[in-house]
């Protein structure tokens, strides 16, 4: 009997050490995304601010070497992924693979940081000034509206979605007109946001944004992107009011701007637009031959692609073309001189070459001075051709080609809204150009 | 002592209290032994045909009185053939019992702490015995010794790399996102068998930021880890009708492994040396070159290079440089075994070693156990300990998918034999220029290694409670602990050409990834035993389980390394990223088993799970289970004579779990820097904090046949396996903000049939031979999807992807065809499988061999498009695979891939493998005599090889390849992988 008392507490003690409650699970690797929208604290909005101004370069790789293949700047060969001369040439493309999904994927996570930062801003229960609020909505949505700008540029005709804040209940696809105007009204809004938002961001800035460190010169940055979107509309009064109230300035430096910053440190990143020169066909980016043929003489802009040439073992120079899918190059695409070199968002160059196009019909001379700025830099004597507006087109089309080579695959943009692409060269039978990109499947338009 | 005099006494009362047995009595008594003259003792003596026994004592004695004589008294005990003795007269029968090597095969695990006899046993559950599992050749890592072994598996390895590596379905296809591989559990102790990706390979090939999200860099899995030579048996439960006791994590299967204990008696010592090789089961060869091929392929000016290399003979194989290593393996072994009566022992120590077939790769092991057990309290308490400690390094080379042109295979896809790559006399290696990589240079100066220590460590302490005439009640306790340190260390000099800063590289980069594992499980049963006159039996059983998971694995990046030091903070810039994962499991379980004389087992049982992975880590999901076995043969149907001795008819069902994979209840932010400045990104998968797990339902019905006495035997075994609550990562829309979302949106069905034959078809004096074929296939199915149908694995319809699908079946290859319709292309199941195993005896030697058919199951072969692109495909020049006959072979694949047509990438992956075969020769006992005068009992010289003979029309390799390693779905997609290896081995073995 004693001993069927002992084997009681035996058992008895071996059930209490194998207990039964369990404690819920956490996930230990980072924060949620409903305690962002909670309730946003001053830490936390440094964080999914600076997570947001990170993801803006997301796949920028793929997206400007997507464009700029398509608007035939230069040939991107990858020995892994045949894809670049293949579909992209030949402009037939996957709706469900990688130059369609991944760019547009990120440009929406991108808006989505910015969408759960902002509810968390409603949310939030932390000591922000009004000013501070307004600041930081202004920033956030003109961030927004230049990644909607980015998605409106590859779907083009196909429209995109706008409103995307709940994932179980996403806005209607908004036509070309409609979302374009619908950017426009985004960055206007921002703009009375800016004005509102007192002297300081209540949180730290890459130096890609030196010249808009503050709500007042952010605010210039935000008029430069409503300008360009303008002169996309074909808004040009418009536009050219906004380029006055810009970072615009025709006497200084073109390359003044905002920028995409990119470092070795950590988890940053490296810019995906640089490769070393005489890169090898596993990955490289090859102008196109006629980027050198259709250059005026004299045109330093030319200089932005190298000849690919390597010592043959005996001190001297030859010829290091390269070769890939029938296609044969002989000029490196080198804008950038390392992997931390920033990339342009927008820039100086850019303006004074929207405020030629704004007054291209209405104010001839004004748009052949700006003209001549840019011409002058380049290194090109003043511009002496005609002055009807198809002219000045053609001169401005030159003029972008050369100027904004391989930085935002503006070439293809700018053709296709003149309706020019059928002046793009094709370079083997079967090549074709197109106009946008598919929607990709997993959006199920329907 | 205390025992003996306990039955004693026990019998007198009995006699006391019920004098209507007092009628006559009997008494027999006497001394049960074995064939070697020790004692039996526990073995059970009872008196056929009625309820009247008893069992032995320490010393073998026994003491049983008989109701009515003649009477037979039939002596058994686990381990020994069963004998039945006709008794006349009351006196002193001595009986001697011989030792069953198959006796061991008639056990079977169904509950947690239980054990049934094979014949009883309702499921098809299969048994892999050491002689089975490491016995023909010994194979380099335990999941690879599973292949072939037993019905109802795909075994797939991930690639040739040293260290393992290795997909283990059971029934097909379990779960799309969730864990697939089954539970891994040795003597008791839950064991870990994650893959882990320590070293960030993904920094340096950037595989992750093409096609595929996956980081493809082909992880080993912990499960290698286990010496198989230190494993007694294997029993593989395959599905839930079997494992449900086990609960939440047993929906894949599990897998219970028994590692060799002592044996009482002599202390045994025995040692094996293995020494041998392995080699490339075959090289795929190279394009026949021409200058004009050099020409057009490789741009102007390549075919002067080709001449003037094919004139001076430096033209270079580089899949021959490569690949042509022939590996050096030696394994040796030595083990300690013994025991008294209360206390036996196993202790071993092995060392494993061998290289690959790539210079720099290879894979060392060395793995030490001590099991140890002992009686107390009377023998009625028993605790045993089991302990293994295992140290191993593996260094596997740098390979798989990439986006940079770094990996060894990718970058020979480009490489043509002219190619100078040799460094210097200095050690200078020239820059590949029809690359990204000098392969020669990448090989010999990368490091990628993975260093494991592992200390795995179970009790168990069992109890005898109160022990009666009729019933008995144990108690059982076991703690278990896994804990394991892998550090993985990716080391990628500055002098690498992918890495020099004037070819844009990163200046050298070190990666250092730590990763510290702790599991461990508790649990708590009772079982009661119960019998009552008509020879009813009772085994019932109730128990209590914890778990307890912890992770925390850190990876280190650096990069712009100074000079040649490795050290991490020698560097400009360091990445870090940490993932800790806790989880936390408890539960019970309770389960019945009715034995009716044999005739009929049936059990019934449940189990309730809480876990921490679940939404809410209270709630109790229920995992029923129940079966019945009836066999027919017992039940006086047959003829003591006839020739067909055995007929059981069996069916089972049960449930069990599966976790949503981790992180599907959150929406976790990832991390970002910019500019300094560190920012939280949402992540590309969107969570669901509702999620439920995934519930797994098998029927499992069959029979087995016996004939000549089990001289041959038949088993049959039809399932049907559901899943319900699949846990998907559907497509999400990207505008969104998300790529994915988690969501339980569907189902799937597996069936199969399996079907066994073992048979002994001689059996000689001096000629044996026995037989063993296995039969089965498994067919699954989508049968319901609430999410549309998206692709999984793979990189997308042109190139060939797996599609979950309704109405479809689970593995099926979509791609898009010459018309651009999304078309069936494949399915990664097999039609069949079908293994044949022999073993021969002859005399002294002993021939063992395992053929393996695999009929049907396709892959998507990408390789061969990398080198058509690269021009050096050894088919390109070939004909027969465009219908219209127009173009050869490379430009077939070009042109159907620039027009987005997958068919041509999904090839049939059968093959006819001789996987493993050992010839082994047994010195005599007259010889040891004589030789060594007893010092030496046995002495066995073998050679044995492992996947000597590969059949198949695959056009790569080897048709076992994964590119995205041993989880998820998608096993069968290659992407230049490290190919296979067969291995020659030769053996020695003594025993003292």
């Amino acid at each position: 009997m004693k001993n069927i008392k002992i084997y009681i507490t035996i058992i008895a003690a071996a059930l209490l050490t194998v207990s039964c409650e369990v404690e819920d699970g956490r996930n230990l690797n980072g924060p949620t995304t409903d305690s962002i929208t909670g309730d946003l604290s001053r830490g936390e909005l440094q964080e999914t601010m600076a997570g947001a101004l990170a993801d803006m370069r997301d796949r920028l790789g793929t997206q400007v070497d997507a464009q700029a293949v398509a608007g035939r700047e230069y040939w991107r060969f990858q020995s892994s992924d045949p894809r670049w001369t293949g579909d992209l040439l030949t402009g037939t493309l996957d709706n469900n693979t990688f130059y369609t999904t991944n760019a547009y994927a990120a440009r929406y996570a991108t808006v989505k940081d910015l969408n759960l930062l902002l509810t968390g801003l409603e949310n939030t229960t932390a000591d922000f000034s009004a000013e501070e609020i307004a600041a930081t909505r202004g920033f956030a949505n003109t961030i927004k509206a230049h990644e909607l700008l980015m998605l409106i540029n590859q779907q083009y005709n196909n429209g995109i979605r706008i409103d995307v804040s709940d994932p179980d209940n996403l806005g209607p696809f908004v036509d070309l007109n409609g979302s374009l105007t619908a950017v426009f009204e985004l960055l206007s809004s921002s703009a009375s946001d800016l004005l509102n938002g007192g002297n300081q961001f209540p949180f730290s800035i890459p130096s890609g944004f030196a010249i808009a460190s503050s709500p007042e010169e952010f605010l210039k940055f935000n008029r430069a992107l409503a300008a360009r979107v303008e002169v996309y509309r074909g808004n040009y009064a418009s536009a050219n009011t906004l380029l006055q109230n810009s970072f615009m300035d025709l006497a200084g430096d073109l390359y003044t701007g905002v920028y995409y910053t990119f470092s070795l440190t950590g988890a940053d990143v490296t810019n995906p637009l640089f490769f070393a020169l005489n890169s090898s066909g596993a990955n490289a980016r090859i102008a196109h031959p006629t980027y050198i043929t259709d250059a005026e003489p004299g045109d330093i802009r030319v200089d932005k692609a190298v000849l690919r040439e390597v010592d043959d073992g005996n001190g001297n120079l030859v010829a290091n073309p390269v070769t890939q899918s029938n296609l044969t190059g002989n000029y490196d695409v080198f804008i950038y001189e390392s992997n931390e070199d920033p990339v342009a968002i927008i820039r100086n160059e850019e303006l004074i070459l929207l405020y030629a196009e704004a007054n291209h019909i209405s104010n001839p001379s004004v748009a052949v001075s700006a003209i001549d700025i840019v011409r002058t830099a380049a290194g090109l004597p003043a511009y002496s051709g005609g002055t009807s507006p198809n002219e000045l087109v053609d001169e401005i089309l030159m003029q972008r080609r050369y100027s904004l080579f391989a930085e935002g695959g503006h070439r293809w943009i700018d053709l296709r809204r003149f309706g020019r692409l059928d002046e793009l060269p094709l370079d083997r039978p079967g090549d074709a150009t197109f106009e946008q990109f598919p929607t990709p499947l997993t959006e199920n338009r329907g | 002592m205390k025992q003996n005099n306990l039955n004693h006494g026990r019998l007198l009362l009995f006699l006391f209290l019920l004098p209507c047995f007092v009628f006559a009595q009997n008494t027999i008594s006497g001394k049960v032994t074995d064939e070697s003259g020790e004692t039996v003792p526990f073995a059970n003596v009872i008196v056929k045909g009625s309820s009247v026994g008893t069992t032995t004592s320490v010393d073998g004695d026994y003491s049983i009185d008989v109701p009515n004589l003649p009477a037979t008294l039939v002596y058994s005990s686990l381990g020994f053939t069963t004998v039945e003795q006709a008794v006349s007269v009351t006196g002193v029968v001595n009986v001697t019992m011989a030792e069953s090597a198959q006796a061991l095969d008639e056990v079977v695990i169904t509950g947690l702490a239980t054990s049934i006899k094979r014949s009883n046993a309702a499921n098809a559950v299969a048994q892999v015995s050491a002689e089975d599992l490491a016995g023909r050749t010994p194979p380099q890592t335990l999941d690879g010794a599973l292949a072939g072994k037993f019905a109802g598996a795909l075994v797939t390895k991930s690639s040739g790399a040293p260290g393992g590596g290795i997909s283990v379905k059971l029934r097909g296809v379990t779960s799309i996102n969730g864990n697939s591989q089954p539970l891994y559990i040795v003597d008791g102790v839950y064991v870990n068998n994650s893959s882990i990706s320590g070293a960030g390979l993904n920094f340096i090939s950037g595989a992750a930021s093409g096609g595929n999200p996956s980081s493809q860099d082909n992880p080993s899995n912990r499960i290698a880890d286990i010496n198989p030579n230190d494993i007694e048996s294997i029993e593989v439960l395959k599905g839930a009708s079997a494992a449900a006791i086990y609960g939440s994590r047993a929906a894949a299967g599990v897998i219970i492994i028994t590692t060799k204990k002592g044996k009482r008696g002599e202390t045994k010592v025995s040692f094996s040396q293995d020494v041998g090789w392995n080699e490339i089961i075959n090289f795929k060869g190279q394009r026949t070159y021409t200058r004009e091929i050099a020409e057009n392929g490789f741009g102007p000016g390549q075919g002067d290079l080709f001449a003037e290399a094919n004139n001076n003979g430096s033209l270079v194989d580089y899949e021959q440089e490569i690949y042509g290593e022939k590996g050096f393996i030696t394994n040796s072994t030595v083990s300690v075994s013994g025991g008294s009566d209360s206390t036996l022992f196993y202790g071993a120590f092995s060392n494993n070693e061998e290289d690959g077939i790539v210079r720099n790769t290879g894979y060392d092991r060395k793995s030490v156990r001590l099991n140890v057990e002992h009686k107390f309290w009377d023998d009625r308490a028993k605790i045993s300990v089991n302990s293994n400690y295992i140290n191993s390094t593996s260094d596997r080379g740098f390979f798989n998918n990439d986006n940079t042109g770094t990996t060894i295979g990718v970058a020979l896809t480009s490489t043509p034999p002219w190619a100078q790559l040799a460094p210097d006399a200095n050690g200078n290696y020239p820059d590949n220029p029809y690359g990204g990589s000098n392969p020669l240079q990448t090989r010999d100066l990368i490091t990628n290694r993975e260093d494991v220590n592992r200390f795995i460590t179970g009790g168990t302490l069992d109890f005898n409670v109160y022990k009666a005439e009729n019933s008995s009640l144990d108690l059982q306790l076991r703690a278990g602990v896994d804990y394991f340190e892998l550090v993985t260390t990716a080391i990628f000099p500055k002098e690498l050409q992918f890495q020099k800063l004037s070819n844009g590289g990163l200046n050298g980069v070190s990666a250092l990834g730590t990763t510290e594992n702790r599991d461990s499980n508790f649990s708590a049963f009772l079982i009661h035993n119960y019998r009552t006159d008509s020879d009813l039996s009772f085994t019932t059983q109730a128990g209590l389980t914890k778990q307890q998971f912890r992770i925390n694995t850190v990876r280190n990046i650096a990069s712009n390394l100074i000079a040649s030091e490795t050290n991490l903070d020698q560097a400009a810039n360091i990445a870090v990223s940490q993932f800790r994962q806790e989880q936390e499991d408890s539960g019970f379980f309770a389960q019945e088993e009715l034995n009716y004389q044999d005739k009929f087992i049936a059990t019934v049982g449940v189990r309730g799970d809480k876990s921490s992975n679940n939404g809410d880590a209270n709630e109790l999901f229920y995992y029923p289970k129940a079966s019945l076995a009836v066999n027919l043969h017992e039940f006086g149907f047959w003829s003591e004579n006839s020739k067909w001795n055995q007929l059981k008819l069996r069916a089972a069902y049960g449930e069990a779990g599966n976790f949503a994979p981790n992180g599907a209840l959150f929406t976790a932010y990832g991390n970002s820097l910019v500019g300094g400045l560190p920012g939280i990104v949402v992540p590309v998968t969107l969570g669901d904090p509702t999620i439920s797990p995934e519930r797994q339902k098998e029927f499992e019905a069959g029979m087995d046949l016996g004939f000549f006495n089990n001289r041959v035997s038949l088993e049959a075994t039809y399932y049907n396996k559901t899943v319900d609550d699949l846990v998907l990562q559907a497509n999400a829309q990207p505008s969104s903000g998300f790529s994915n979302r988690w969501a339980n949106a569907g189902n799937l069905e597996n069936k199969g049939i399996e079907l066994g034959l073992t048979a002994d078809v001689v059996r000689s004096d001096n000629f044996n031979w026995s037989t063993n074929i296995l039969y089965f296939t498994n067919q699954s199915e989508i049968t319901q999807l609430d999410v549309d149908p998206f692709n999984v694995g793979g990189f997308g319809q042109g190139l060939g992807t797996f599609r979950i699908e309704e109405g479809e079946s689970a593995t099926q290859i979509v791609g898009n065809n010459a018309n651009g319709e999304l078309v069936v292309l494949g399915d990664a199941e097999p039609d069949f499988q079908m293994t044949f195993s022999n073993n021969i005896n002859y005399k002294n030697f002993d021939l063992s061999f395992l053929w393996h058919w695999k009929n049907g199951g396709d892959n998507i072969n990408l390789t061969n498009l990398l080198t058509d692109f690269g021009q050096t495909s050894p088919d390109y020049d070939d004909t027969g695979l465009d219908p219209s006959g127009e173009l050869s072979n490379g430009d077939y694949r070009i042109a159907a891939f620039s027009a987005g047509n997958a068919t041509p990438f999904v090839e049939d992956a059968s093959y006819l493998r001789l996987r493993e075969i050992g010839l082994y020769y047994t010195f005599s006992d007259k010889v040891l005599e004589k030789t060594f005068n007893g010092f030496v009992s046995n002495i066995k010289l073998g050679v044995s090889g492992n996947n000597i003979i590969n059949i198949f029309d695959y056009n790569s390799y080897d048709p076992e390849v994964s590119n995205f390693g041993s989880n998820g779905l998608s096993t069968g997609v290659e992407v230049t992988p490290f190919p296979s290896s067969k291995r020659y081995l030769f053996h020695l073995l003594v025993d003292f």
